[in-house]
């Protein structure tokens, strides 16, 4: 087998095929050449009457060859061939359903790729089958940009629009697929040709294109259903085109109301565009867009009650007017007596003409600011109270206006602010408390019945010590917090789960976990250091500088040893180190480091076992790969 | 200038049209000014604010943030029973077949509460905080008089939905396809672009009038963040 082939990195023709492991390696640069070899040779066997039969059996392409008998399925594991069975119905359902939306086999095969991905994913549990191959196929539809739309696809399967809705928004959503938005000049072509043009079809549905297109420039078609605007600008164009189609056969082709159709039909009729002939329209294009029509409504409201105000405020106006005037006639009345009293002096006179022009220039005053009180009354209200001196809230945050959410927390019942008038008005009398028992025992007698049946049922087999029905363990997927740096991240996934067999995750994590493994190392970096330390300071027979790191890890030693470094410390701290203390010391310092040789020797094992819970741990990690894994997933759903 | 004016004065004045009561005013989004300089109607406008509002802040446009319902969920931490509650009072219904809670309405502040066995009550249709609170320890103070010997434990404001009005009009298919992570928009389906917030949590409802819907929010801060955050960026997708 291997002798034929070359090493593809040095030529060396020497490959070892190991066909237990099932890959092939040059002995010479030790690059592995391939991975996974399957078996290619055909074996036969010889049957009972001298019959020769080829041993194995038929794989299909995209079966996984998991199981194919009952009791291989039994010893393999069922998973992988009910996964196949799903993908099979699946790809069964889609089809069906592509061959009705008369979509070819490629969007087949997409529709399926885009079901194994959602079936990977778990977004198939807890959605029904119908739904999601209905999805998927709509998920092709809307990205090759087919004319279909999600009413014929519910049409067909008889499922509710709007829960396949959330599906497939789901489902795009979970998969990444960006797709691209709706265009409602796709379905043009689709509804014309269903509208029985004959030959002037492609006309027709090209001038229902410009005037969807124009729609589109006059944002009508933003927040609405494709086919209301494809009907108006197929009832326009069929009308243009001399076809005599009434609102009522678009309606029953799209699949819209009249009325939103007539909607449709008067926005339209409210752009500058729909003001041109039908030559000019075809040939000119208006520079100008329009601004959404919901937009304009919205605005048109706002007026009308400025509007509306405005003349509110205007009979205020009138109001103070009619007083003034009330006021004036009273003095008015009052004056002309004053005159007639007493002689009409020249001074009284000049008094009279002053106070009478003025009066005249005042109502003159009045009639023209209630004439023209559109333009003063925005005037008086900028220089009216505003927000602040109102003392109303100034933003949200502010809730002087609404305080409860400082409030509620007064757990003792404190219903002092509450008028006990009111409460009782909704308690009833003992009377009337009668009467409603009664009618409501009635009416919910047959509800009653049952109930009591259940809970007989229950008690009874609560004594006959059945086992209570077993409840679904609600499978809570941990929430795993977002990792902060990218290294934690990837712990995180080795973590959880577990990527190939052939890494040595110990290792791994070494690498990528350094900070987090730190502390651990650290306990044991002390220990290791005592014993490598101590031949040093035996060869240089000195106070050694990792005194202080010693010091640290004496506090495990035995009395005697901590005695010993004790004193040896007292030393150090008299000041320099002289010759004979240091004779002394070199004395001292070997029959401690016998003895911490001999404590060595009894600590290494703690140590050991330390070094083995971090294993310990790390396999850990990967027993809960099970566990973790929903985890992961979930993690991945929310990304 | 003048249908801006125009637009400038219909904030105040609808500020005074509202009822102190329902009205919960201006929200000051952030200062787009500063972050986007390069549109000159932003500048235009900002400078006209300052001209005819001599009063505000600085010129910040001022949005109305109207809650428009309040969820709040108290414990009474003791057993009710439903039927006599139903039959003693003369403002709520009790259908155990359809639904396991009893439901009563009082008429001020008008709201409903939903009420169950285990004494929990989740009290909804208040106009603010305040009302809704107001509205628990009435449906609670009911129950108490009924004889039924209740605490009033955990109030918490569940929900809040607010709506606003930012006055222009935005483009919905490409704020998806720039957010698509976070919002789905499918006219087919609804209208609106739903915008899922991850923080703070909340989902708008963005129609292409410029008129915002917050839903999910149990605070009024968190709707706040939630206006300050999506406000520059509907900004940027202004149809012009």
């Amino acid at each position: 087998m291997s002798s034929g082939h070359k090493c593809k990195s040095c030529g060396c023709t020497e490959i070892e095929v190991d066909s237990a492991r099932g890959d092939a390696v040059c002995t010479n640069c030790g690059a592995v050449l391939e991975d996974n070899i399957i078996v290619a040779e055909v074996q036969f066997e010889e049957g009972n009457h001298g019959t020769s039969s080829a041993i194995g059996q038929f794989v299909s392409a995209d079966s996984k060859g998991g199981a194919t008998k009952f009791g291989a399925s039994f010893h393999v594991g069922l998973g992988v061939e009910s996964r196949e069975i799903t993908l099979k119905k699946a790809r069964r359902g889609i089809q069906h359903l592509c061959n009705q939306l008369m979509l070819n086999q490629h969007s087949v095969d997409t529709a399926c790729s885009f079901f194994k991905m959602a079936l990977s994913r778990n977004l198939t549990k807890g959605r029904k089958n119908t739904h999601v191959h209905a999805a998927c196929v709509y998920l092709v539809c809307r990205t090759e940009g087919t004319a279909h739309l999600l009413i014929d696809i519910s049409d067909i399967l008889q499922i509710c629009c709007y829960e396949l809705g959330r599906t497939y928004l789901k489902l795009s959503q979970a998969l990444c697929i960006n797709i691209p938005a709706m265009d409602p000049c796709l379905y043009i072509l689709r509804f014309a040709a269903k509208l029985e043009f004959g030959a002037k079809t492609q006309q027709v549905a090209n001038t229902a294109l410009r005037l969807v297109q124009r729609m589109k420039r006059d944002s009508m078609h933003s927040g609405r259903r494709p086919s209301g605007l494809c009907g108006a600008a197929l009832l326009m164009a069929a009308r243009l085109h001399e076809f005599g189609r009434s609102a009522n056969d678009i309606v029953k082709i799209v699949k819209v109301h009249e009325s939103t159709l007539r909607k449709r039909l008067i926005e339209f009729g409210d752009t500058p565009s729909s003001a041109l002939t039908l030559e000019e329209f075809m040939t000119v294009d208006l520079e100008e867009d329009q601004d959404p029509p919901s937009f304009k409504a919205a605005r048109k409201k706002d007026k009308e009650r400025l509007q509306r105000l405005m003349e509110e405020e205007a009979e205020n106006l009138t109001d103070l007017q009619k007083q003034i005037e009330l006021q004036l006639k009273k003095d008015r009345s009052k004056r002309p007596k004053r005159p007639s009293k007493g002689k009409v002096s020249e001074a009284q006179e000049t008094e009279l003409f002053i106070q009478e022009s003025t009066l005249g220039t005042i109502q003159e005053i009045i009639s023209q600011s209630s004439s023209d009180v559109e333009k003063s009354s925005p005037q008086i209200l900028e220089l009216g109270p505003n927000i602040e001196s109102m003392g109303l809230a100034n933003s949200l945050q502010d809730t002087s206006n609404s305080p409860a959410s400082v409030e509620p927390l007064n757990v003792d019942m404190n219903f002092d602010d509450i008028d006990d008038a009111e409460i009782d008005m909704y308690i009833m009398t003992e009377n009337e408390y009668q009467h409603k028992n009664g009618l409501w025992h009635k009416r919910n007698a047959a509800y009653l019945e049952e109930q009591k049946i259940r809970e007989e049922r229950l008690r009874k087999e609560k004594e006959e010590g059945k086992p209570e029905k077993k409840k679904r363990k609600a499978t809570r997927r941990k929430n795993i917090p977002a990792a902060n740096s990218a290294g934690e991240a990837i712990e995180k996934i080795i973590q959880e789960k577990k990527i190939s067999a052939k890494i040595n995750y110990d290792v791994l994590k070494c690498l990528n976990a350094k900070p987090k493994t730190e502390p651990k190392t650290k306990v044991e970096i002390p220990e290791a250091s005592t014993s490598q330390s101590i031949p040093k300071r035996r060869r240089l027979s000195s106070v050694s500088s990792n005194c202080s790191e010693k010091s640290t890890a004496s506090q495990k030693w035995k009395p005697s040893v901590a005695q010993a470094v004790n004193k040896r410390n007292k030393d150090r701290g008299l000041g320099l180190p002289v010759v004979t203390s240091e004779i002394k010391e070199k004395e001292e310092s070997n029959i401690t480091s016998e003895e911490e040789l001999d404590d060595d020797y009894y600590e290494n094992p703690p140590t050991e076992q330390n070094e083995m819970g971090v294993l310990q741990m790390l396999r850990q990690h990967r027993d809960d790969n099970d566990e973790s894994e929903y985890a992961y997933f979930d993690f991945e759903e929310y990304d | 200038m003048e249908m801006k004016t125009d637009l400038q004065q219909d904030v105040h004045l609808k500020a005074i049209l509202n009822s102190p009561a329902k009205f919960t005013p201006a929200v000051p989004t952030p200062d787009w000014t500063v972050s986007k300089p390069s549109t000159s109607f932003a500048q235009k406008s900002n400078s006209l604010m300052i001209v005819t509002t001599p009063g505000s802040v600085a010129g910040e446009p001022h949005t109305n943030v109207i809650i428009q319902n309040c969820v709040a969920t108290v414990s009474l931490s003791t057993e009710l029973n439903l039927a006599v509650i139903n039959a003693r009072t003369r403002n709520s219904e009790y259908n155990p077949s359809r639904f396991h809670g009893l439901v009563m309405r009082i008429r001020e502040p008008r709201t409903t509460a939903l009420i169950f066995k285990s004494g929990k009550i989740v009290c909804t249709g208040g106009r603010n905080e305040q009302d809704t609170l107001l509205a628990t320890k009435k449906f609670a103070r009911i129950i108490q008089k009924l004889g039924f010997n209740i605490k009033f434990q955990n109030f918490m404001i569940q929900n809040l939905v607010a709506t606003c009005d930012l006055r222009f009009p935005i483009k919905l298919e490409n704020l998806n396809q720039m957010h698509n992570q976070f919002s789905s928009y499918e006219p087919e389906l609804f209208p609106g672009l739903i915008y899922r917030m991850i923080k703070p949590r909340i989902v708008m409802l963005i129609f292409v009038n410029g008129k915002i819907v917050f839903t999910g929010g149990k605070t009024r801060n968190d709707i706040k963040e939630a206006l300050e955050n999506i406000y520059p960026i509907l900004r940027s997708f202004r149809k012009s």
